[in-house]
């Protein structure tokens, strides 16, 4: 691959390579035909993830799949960039307020990176978890204060991103007693103070 | 008692500051080529509480100390909306652009007047055929640029009411600026826009017409027309347009060659911005 032709920096509008020999990535886009860049910062080519094991043997004619291209990427370094949660990430949230049909929590980062901005998210009580749902009851699956890890199902509406916690691994991570003390989980619906041994229901994510 | 609800004037009396203007003579008079810009000094990174900003100094006539022009830029976001506002699947961009009070001889007031607020109309077309909105759902953008010192800080500006064509430069110099301010928030744009202004000037004898980039209303005996556009340099199209002035019957000039030459100007500008943000990012490296 020639990637000695590619510049090393970029700023928005630079032409990095073709579009039929590179892949676009985070912080590039096409126009005419050409991956040009979007933003200032260098340019990085990751090569294409090579699947582990024998190649197929070719039984159908197909065009050479996108996969198959290196991707050009342009990454500011020493900098951190503000993301946006988007649909599929998983957040960590904290709850605020609960409503009887919902709990709102504010999002405080998207996967290992976090925001500088607070984002409000809501968990309605169908999302809550993926089986028995006409039977949750908000105030038993969350408690102001708690610490989420939920996924982001929608952008929803002008203020807030739709969050899910209908999944083993999502709900309930950090909790705190009536009395303040940190608890534990002791099942899939229960915290327990470890001091006055007082047990309350959370949605409890199974630990990872 | 003194009144607390407001800011008191000083106790005793003060004096107004006279500053030495110098004589308006023949050697303020134009020396570049027509065809050459004013050199510019560019820094990326000024503001560390803001997302990205810019500091853009436009140097004076060497020698003077009259018209140079100082910018700066500061971009806030992507940060989420007020409740009240709209569903947006894109990101809403809001310019201020905002003359500091002491910016030119004549003191501007606190609040926004009504060409601050056509720059920043102006302002905010360029910069949104440059975005890439789409991928900032649901976020909002403050681009808020000062102009610390105008072109106008002459008396004799005032007496010659050159200020309405110095609006033009300082339209160009908030383009460039709040385009390397953008870039150093990291806010995804399709090219880096670039201002550029050419002007159609008179000479003394107001006989022969001719096309200068970069133009100080002051260096000239009088400005015809005028034209400030927002340049994307890799694509080779204009995100704004603004033309001011009269052109002379007898088609010596047309428009189109007035835009045309107001986007070399902004490919100049492009040139030095490019260098400066290559340098800013090579830096940061080491």
């Amino acid at each position: 691959m020639a990637t000695d032709i590619l510049p090393s920096l970029a700023i928005p509008g630079t032409i990095l390579g073709p579009a039929s020999k590179y892949a676009s990535g985070p912080g590039t886009h096409i126009y005419g035909g050409n991956i040009v860049s979007s933003l200032l910062g260098n340019v990085n080519v990751t090569a294409p993830a090579k699947a582990p094991g024998p190649t197929k043997r070719l039984n159908k004619i197909t065009a050479p799949s996108v996969e198959e291209l290196s991707t050009i990427s342009v990454i500011r370094r020493g900098r951190k960039r503000e993301v946006l949660p988007d649909v599929g990430n998983t957040v960590l949230a904290r709850v605020v307020r609960l409503m009887p049909k919902q709990a709102i929590v504010v999002i405080q980062q998207v996967g290992d990176t976090v925001l500088q901005t607070e984002w409000q998210g809501v968990i309605r009580v169908q999302d809550v978890r993926a089986t028995e749902q006409d039977k949750v009851k908000i105030h038993e699956s969350f408690k102001p204060g708690d610490i989420v890890r939920a996924q982001v199902i929608s952008l929803g509406d002008q203020a807030n991103y739709y969050l899910s916690t209908a999944s083993n691994e999502l709900g309930v991570i950090m909790a705190t007693s009536d009395v303040g003390n940190d608890m534990v989980p002791i099942s899939w619906k229960e915290f327990k103070d470890p001091d006055t041994g007082v047990s309350e229901p959370r949605k409890v994510a199974k630990p990872s | 008692m003194a009144d607390r609800r407001r800011v008191n004037g000083p106790g005793s009396s003060t004096l107004p500051p006279v500053y030495d203007d110098g004589e308006l003579d023949a050697a303020l008079r134009r020396q570049r080529a027509p065809d050459a810009i004013r050199p510019l000094y560019l820094k990326t990174g000024v503001t560390p509480s803001a997302s990205g900003s810019a500091y853009l100094e436009i140097e004076p006539r060497e020698g003077e100390h009259g018209s140079g022009m100082k910018l700066t830029c500061t971009v806030h976001g992507p940060r989420s909306l007020p409740r009240s506002a709209p569903f947006s699947p894109y990101m809403v961009l809001s310019t201020h652009v905002k003359f500091a009070p002491f910016a030119t001889k004549q003191r501007r007031g606190y609040l926004r007047d009504s060409s601050e607020k056509d720059l920043s109309t102006h302002l905010e077309t360029a910069l949104r055929g440059a975005l890439i909105a789409d991928r900032w759902p649901k976020s909002g953008v403050d681009v808020v640029v000062t102009i610390i010192e105008g072109e106008s800080t002459r008396q004799d500006a005032v007496e010659r009411r050159v200020e309405e064509w110095d609006v033009m430069n300082v339209l160009g110099g908030c383009i460039t600026v709040a385009s390397a301010a953008i870039a150093d928030a990291g806010i995804d744009c399709v090219d880096t826009v670039s201002g550029g202004v050419a002007a159609l000037v008179a000479s003394k004898d107001g006989k022969d017409a001719s096309i200068v980039l970069d133009p100080v209303a002051l260096e000239h005996e009088s400005i015809l027309a005028a034209c400030c556009v927002a340049y994307l340099p890799n694509r080779d199209e204009v995100t704004n347009l603004w033309f001011k002035g009269q052109l002379p019957s007898p088609a010596s000039c047309n428009h189109q060659s007035l835009v045309s030459r107001a986007v070399q100007a902004s490919r100049g500008t492009h040139g030095l911005i490019s260098a400066s943000l290559s340098e800013a990012i090579g830096s940061t490296q080491n």
